[in-house]
């Protein structure tokens, strides 16, 4: 008898027990955090931009752009964009313009030196300048207190010989390529 | 940023000066960004023509060009008539060929230079825009020229050199008075 009651006491406790777990307020609040972190570091980055007054660069905005310009000679038409500032018994220079724009982030730096090289050694009858300066594999220094986030006008010759090829002048109806290697150092 | 706060031994001097070149070092890495430009560009052979003042432009002979030094020149003969060898301009060469024809000329350089050509030497020709009236004729160097297609007048002319060619003008005494009016082209052509 006594058995009996107490496994029916139990049986009523656990049917109070999940009819009042029923009647309890429902959950609708949920909490979570996301710990974000950001490690901000300061750059700069160089990119080749065209000139209104120069030839189009191919891949421009990059800093990887080429500058063709196309069939040149000391007497002939020149490409848009191609200028021929001198010809001499001796050489005959053409010009373009292109742009370099540095941009910086995160630097108190408030300008830019802007070096540049010949990837490789000058074609026979070549000279390169940027900005009157001749280049060479070896550094030379364009510009010292150049403006970030602007676009910076370079003149670019090509100071080119006019002997006859084989006599030191450079080949003709040939395409001729070079790199010029730029870097941008913050000040 | 490393702590500097060593405090052992006789370790502590290279230590501390280990750390300071450390920190040195962090603080001197320069921010720098490259970029490469690729030029390129096909040279082609190439000559030139232009029209000089002989030296001894201003004497008998040799009338001074208008823009001389590019290859489109002026040269004026002034007003001439066969009757008393009239001819108002002091460089004209004036003369009387015949009893019916007279002639002005004048000399000039003609200047053809070269680039990144190995051609020794070019051939120059000439001729006329417009038939002249008749009994009129233009030479240069006694060579008539015409509008028929270019005269030669030299085969072997060598480049950067002057070479003196004389523009003749010759009108027979039965023209009428009017303006003699002529563009002389020249052309060069490399051997």
């Amino acid at each position: 008898m006594l058995k009996k009651y107490i496994s029916i006491m139990r049986g009523a406790a656990l049917a109070a027990l999940l009819t009042c777990g029923a009647s309890l307020p429902a959950q609708t609040t949920a909490s979570g955090v996301i710990n974000g972190s950001l490690n901000n570091t300061s750059g700069i980055s160089i990119q080749f931009d065209s000139d209104p007054a120069g030839v189009t660069l191919g891949a421009a905005g990059t800093n990887a752009a080429t500058a063709n310009f196309g069939t040149v000679s000391a007497f002939g038409p020149l490409a848009g964009g191609v200028t021929r500032p001198s010809v001499t018994a001796a050489n005959f220079t053409v010009r373009t313009i292109f742009d370099v724009q540095v941009i910086s982030g995160g630097l108190n730096s408030t300008s830019y030196t802007l070096t540049a090289n010949l990837a490789a050694a000058s074609p026979t009858g070549m000279n390169y300048k940027v900005d009157a300066i001749t280049l060479t594999t070896a550094l030379q220094t364009i510009q010292v207190n150049g403006a970030y986030n602007t676009p910076i006008a370079h003149n670019l010759d090509l100071v080119i010989l006019t002997a006859a090829p084989g006599a030191g002048g450079p080949a003709v109806n040939t395409p001729i390529t070079t790199t010029i290697n730029f870097t941008a150092t913050a000040n | 940023m490393m702590s500097c706060n060593f405090k052992f031994g006789g370790m502590k001097a290279l230590l501390m000066m280990s750390c300071l070149l450390c920190l040195l070092d962090s603080g001197a890495a320069a921010q720098t960004s490259s970029g490469q430009l690729t030029i390129t560009m096909s040279v082609q052979s190439s000559i030139t023509l232009i029209f000089q003042n002989n030296p001894s432009v201003g004497t008998t002979g040799f009338c001074p060009l208008t823009n001389a030094g590019t290859n489109n020149v002026g040269l004026d003969f002034g007003t001439a008539a066969f009757p008393g060898s009239f001819h108002t301009s002091a460089c004209v060469n004036y003369t009387h060929l015949t009893g019916a024809v007279y002639q002005v000329s004048s000399a000039f350089d003609v200047v053809v230079s070269k680039s990144n050509s190995s051609s020794p030497n070019y051939r120059l020709a000439a001729q006329i825009s417009t038939p002249p009236p008749a009994n009129v004729s233009w030479l240069l160097n006694n060579v008539t020229l015409t509008t028929a297609g270019f005269t030669t007048l030299d085969a072997a002319d060598n480049y950067a050199t002057p070479i003196t060619k004389t523009l003749q003008v010759q009108v027979k005494n039965t023209v009428g008075p009017q303006p003699l009016l002529e563009t002389i082209t020249f052309l060069a052509t490399a051997n």
